[in-house]
């Protein structure tokens, strides 16, 4: 499993950076603050879920009454487990069925918007980028009201589209205004030309305009994601069912009489969450991660 | 730079995008049972996580003694986190879409909002089950009107470690607020932590009932009404005072090490592990008392002190704090055109007593099978609860949901002696408009 | 991040055709309509429903009755908004910054010192991204607990012969833990993003700057930073587009507390509209957050038009 691989970097620069033998000695030395800063680094994030995972396999006495840094007394004890994982399937399903059309919504409409308002020649269009900027503004909470009663008129409450919705239109904004930006760097000369050749602009677009904003979209996508993912107001507002629960807000769902927080199920749930999003990360990370790396718009 | 293009990734990609797409459309088509229509299909009940009690009660309900009213419409519960039940009430009642039953607003002022634009059923006619005791309760906290189920009848007072005091020389149970300061500082001499409190959040409430009844033993029964009514004002020399008694408390650490990084299920848990002598709680954690996987000092080292009088005050011990907890309320207009709704009421009114205490030792304000066995200790309350006389409100009853907010969030810092009886007077006032 | 590369190539004052092939208004209205429309009606149209609130006092409830500028004289007087504006600049600053720097220092450490061995450790850096903020925010109140429990920090700070902090009982500390913990949970999301910013950077430059051990500081601060740059102005758009509305965390962490001394305007005007039933002066609250976050966006705007623009 690997975040980034840098499949680009051009075989004969790997022969270059190797250095000379005289100087090895004194580059290791040198390079002894960086391995401890490294190692440093490794203990500040990886600590923090190491614990979690002790802690998932803890009961709610061990978690009131041992202290906080001592080892589960049992590492087969999975109650926790069973507990947490009948709820937490569901939520991982709707965190997924939310978050992926959203974010597939708000690529797609946001990078067409970004090359209408930034490629296409056309009057009023530095107004409509405005206006799309207003919108990184708008505070989520100010739009939760108005859009309540319309879900609900419109019969949606109930379902998982308002969350979809929402979603989709509080993530345009921000991927507008950046792919408006991106766009801005390349030379309207390329699109000009394939148009001429008979291309429509559409189709331009399409398969000149998308495939070559591919690093700015994986960004984009990884930016959103992590937004969308980790929102809790708006998922907290549309839901009123355990059925729609998205993984923030059915967390919040491990409590128990008089908001006892269940210490054991919600880090079993949390462990469980992480191994499932990290099964489906492997699964993507070829295609993104090398995509993001891989500066395809280089030269 | 056409290079990059490959046809066979987007494709893939658009593949993806069309399959969520299409999951999403059919995993988010759930049943849409919320709205109290004329003849809903659903009984449907809006639960808060931080009370299962309610929830498992109905269910049991629904499977037995009103086996007959859930064929005919079937119990649904859903669950909102109790944090955001006031938005979503006010959300779904915005909308008309309150379904039939619904845990009652945090903030009793939201609930006798609601009552005002005729959303919520005076509870009245159906009540006919409930104690007198309750309907007091309800009737004090909603200006008149029986706006709620009694799901809960809670006394409050001090709960102590029997076997803790003995052993530091205090053979008497404090009656007074001298003896208990007395027996605090004894306690706090001897290495034992005097009074388990939780102040983290919303939980300083477990400081400022502290507040709230030293003024009504103080001033008398009536102390917080007139404060409500304009006839005193909190920062007044004489509120001051009880604030600046609790915060006394505070400053000399009886409440712990911090009371502010202290919650609920932590203040509880010192109490029942022994490691402090008293903690101010509500009759609700009977069940915790009675549960010996968590209760680690036994149901029958656990004593009950209603809370002292203070020297040359107004008030008397006998009056006693009481409320009802999580209560139920109901959509007026779900229950006034629905015969199943009505009676679901009935069968919930009628049995709702005897079940909740039999399976989770929850008293409440309906009547109860005579023949239910119960613990000593919650035989103990029940005679408590019983022979009340007066009771009075807690010290955030009257306010705003505003007011309610900060006191509660400001309850942990003067219980750790950061904030002056003053200082935190002033900031409830200043919220209180 | 293709803005840099790219640069080199545009063609700077070249004139527009203004009737060219790309003037087609109906690819503008099929590449631009859905957009639009989604925002339009999801965005724009509700914040418009609710900046009418403004002029109005009630809530859902109890029914809107006009209030004229009620709400806004009210605004002026409100002895909580100070602080909470307050806390919301001081967040966001903190926070955007501490994101960035941090995120752009680890991806220099991936560049320079790692390189291609660095797989595992961005991995694991990027790890707390995809943690729930609820889980993040329990993790955090366990590790600085004070009491009961001594949570590993102050453990730590007790080995060392220290004596233990109530972080979460004085204002100072509890924003220290908040920030520490935004900083934590989104510093590896940063370090990627910088890191496939700086890849972009021609390899030459790279090897210069990484074998002349020297200067190399030299060359990163004359060199790397100037050629990151629209990937480090980029950064600090999202970031500040994340901070300055933050809710989440610290709803989840502090609640607002102590007291309310970690209350930004966004959780003000949460509690204002619903916990408060005050939606006309929720309303009212935003907008003061809506203008802040106005200032800050034009003053962004007009920063990234010169950087990415001009190359």
């Amino acid at each position: 499993m690997t975040l980034t691989t840098e499949p680009t970097t051009p075989a004969p620069a790997v022969t270059k950076r190797r250095p000379a033998r005289n100087r090895n000695v004194g580059r290791t030395l040198r390079r002894l603050p960086g391995h401890a800063l490294v190692g440093l680094l490794l203990l500040v994030v990886a600590y923090p879920l190491i614990w979690l995972f002790l802690g998932s396999f803890k009961t709610q006495d061990e978690f009131l009454n041992k202290p906080t840094t001592s080892l589960p007394e049992s590492f087969t004890n999975f109650a926790n487990y069973t507990q947490a994982w009948s709820s937490v399937a569901t939520y991982l399903q709707n965190s997924l069925l939310t978050v992926l059309p959203s974010l597939a919504l708000i690529i797609v409409l946001g990078t067409a918007a970004g090359f209408a308002l930034e490629v296409l020649v056309w009057k009023g269009r530095q107004t409509t980028l405005m206006l799309f900027l207003a919108g990184i503004m708008i505070p989520g909470q100010m739009i939760l009201l108005p859009l309540f009663t319309v879900y609900f008129q419109l019969h949606l409450t109930g379902t998982l589209w308002p969350l979809i919705i929402t979603y989709t239109a509080t993530g345009l904004p921000l991927t507008v205004f950046m792919m408006a930006t991106y766009f801005r760097a390349i030379p309207k000369t390329v699109f000009e030309a394939a148009t001429m050749d008979g291309a429509s602009v559409i189709r331009s677009f399409w398969s000149i305009g998308f495939p070559m904003m591919r690093n700015s979209v994986l960004t984009i996508a990884l930016v959103q994601f992590f937004f969308l993912w980790n929102d809790l107001l708006i998922a907290l507002t549309f839901t009123t069912d355990d059925a729609q629960r998205t993984v923030q807000v059915g967390l919040l769902n491990f409590t128990g009489q008089f908001g006892v927080v269940e210490y054991g199920p919600t880090f079993a749930a949390i462990c469980i969450n992480v191994l499932l999003i990290l099964a489906i990360y492997i699964f993507l990370n070829q295609r993104v991660m090398r995509g993001l790396a891989a500066g395809a718009v280089k030269g | 730079m056409a290079s990059v293009f490959k046809p066979k990734n987007l494709l893939a990609a658009a593949g993806v995008v069309a399959l969520a797409l299409s999951t999403a459309a059919c995993g988010g088509g759930g049943d849409d049972s919320a709205s109290g229509g004329s003849s809903a299909k659903n009984f449907s009940f809006l639960a808060i996580n931080e009370n299962t009690t309610i929830a498992s009660t109905l269910t049991t309900l629904s499977q037995k003694e009103c086996a007959t009213q859930n064929t005919a419409q079937p119990l649904d519960i859903k669950k909102q986190a109790q944090a955001s039940l006031d938005q979503q009430l006010q959300l779904l009642a915005g909308q008309g879409a309150l379904p039939q039953l619904f845990t009652a607003a945090n903030a009793p002022s939201l609930t006798s909002q609601l009552a005002d634009n005729g959303t919520v059923l005076d509870a009245a006619a159906v009540s006919t089950g409930v104690q007198p005791a309750a309907s007091s309760v309800i009737k004090a906290l909603y200006d008149g009107k029986q706006l709620v189920l009694p799901t809960e009848l809670n006394i409050e007072g001090i709960w102590y470690n029997k076997k803790l005091l003995a052993d530091n020389g205090i053979t008497t149970p404090p009656a007074t607020w001298d003896d208990l300061v007395a027996a605090f500082a004894k306690l706090q001499a001897a290495g034992v932590q005097p009074i388990s409190a939780a102040g983290k959040g919303g939980d300083g409430w477990g400081v400022t009932r502290w507040v709230g009844n030293y003024i009504l033993r103080q001033q008398g029964p009536d102390a917080l009404k007139k404060v409500a009514d304009g006839q005193a004002k909190l920062t007044d020399p004489q509120y001051v005072a009880g604030a600046d008694a609790i915060a006394a408390l505070g400053k000399a650490g009886y409440f712990g090490k911090s009371p502010t990084s202290i919650d609920y299920a932590t203040a509880l848990n010192t109490f029942l592990t022994g490691k402090a002598a008293f903690i101010y709680m509500g009759s609700w954690a009977l069940s915790d008392f009675n549960d010996e996987s968590k209760n680690k000092i036994g149901a029958d080292n656990v004593g009950f002190l209603k809370f002292p009088t203070v020297a040359g005050g107004a008030g008397t011990a006998d009056q006693t704090p009481a409320n009802v907890g999580t209560a139920i309320a109901i959509s007026k207009k779900a229950y006034e055109n629905d015969t199943n709704t009505q009676a679901w009421v009935k069968c919930i009114v009628d049995n709702y007593g005897t079940v909740a205490l039999r399976d989770s030792s929850q008293i409440t304000g309906f009547k109860t099978d005579a023949a239910v066995e119960v613990p000593a200790l919650t035989k103990q309350i029940q005679d408590e609860i019983a022979g009340v006389q007066t009771s009075v409100l807690w010290f955030e009853a009257y306010f705003s949901a505003k007011a309610t907010t900060v006191s509660q969030g400001n309850g942990g810092l003067l219980g750790g002696g950061q904030l002056t009886g003053e200082k935190f007077m002033q900031t409830v006032t200043s919220n209180l408009s | 991040m293709p803005a840099a590369p790219a640069a080199g190539i545009r063609t700077k004052g070249r004139i527009q055709r203004m009737h060219s092939v790309l003037g087609d208004r109906k690819s503008v209205a099929i590449l631009l309509g859905p957009a639009l429309l989604v925002y339009s009606l999801v965005m724009l149209l509700p914040m418009l429903w609710s900046l009418g609130y403004t002029f109005f006092t009630g809530s859902v409830i109890s029914g809107f009755t006009w209030a004229g500028t009620a709400n806004f004289s009210k605004l002026l007087d409100d002895p909580a908004l100070p602080g909470a504006l307050w806390f919301t600049v001081k967040y966001a600053v903190v926070i955007t910054v501490g994101q960035v720097l941090v995120g752009y220092l680890l991806s220099l450490l991936y560049v320079f010192f790692l390189r291609r061995a660095g797989s595992i450790v961005r991995t694991l850096v990027f790890f707390p991204v995809i943690l729930p903020t609820v889980a993040v925010a329990l993790l955090f109140q366990k590790f600085f607990e004070f009491a009961p429990q001594t949570g590993p920090v102050n453990a730590a700070i007790e080995a060392f012969g220290g004596t233990g902090i109530d972080w979460f009982s004085t204002p100072g500390n509890a924003f220290f833990v908040v920030a520490l913990m935004d900083i934590w949970r989104s510093m590896g999301f940063y370090a990627v993003l910088l890191y496939a910013g700086l890849l972009d950077i021609p390899d030459e430059v790279m090897e210069a700057a990484s074998i002349d051990g020297a200067s190399t500081w030299r060359l990163i601060r004359s060199i790397i930073v100037p050629l990151s740059l629209p990937v480090l102005v980029s950064s600090l758009v999202f970031s500040i587009n994340g901070t300055l509305k933050a809710f989440d965390s610290i709803y989840a962490l502090t609640g607002g507390g102590p007291g309310s001394a970690t209350t930004p305007l966004t959780l003000y005007m949460y509690q204002t509209s619903f916990a408060y039933g005050d939606y006309g002066y929720g309303s009212t609250i935003a907008l003061t957050l809506t203008a802040l976050c106005l200032l800050v966006t034009v003053f962004i705007f007009r920063g990234t038009r010169r950087d990415t623009g001009l190359g």
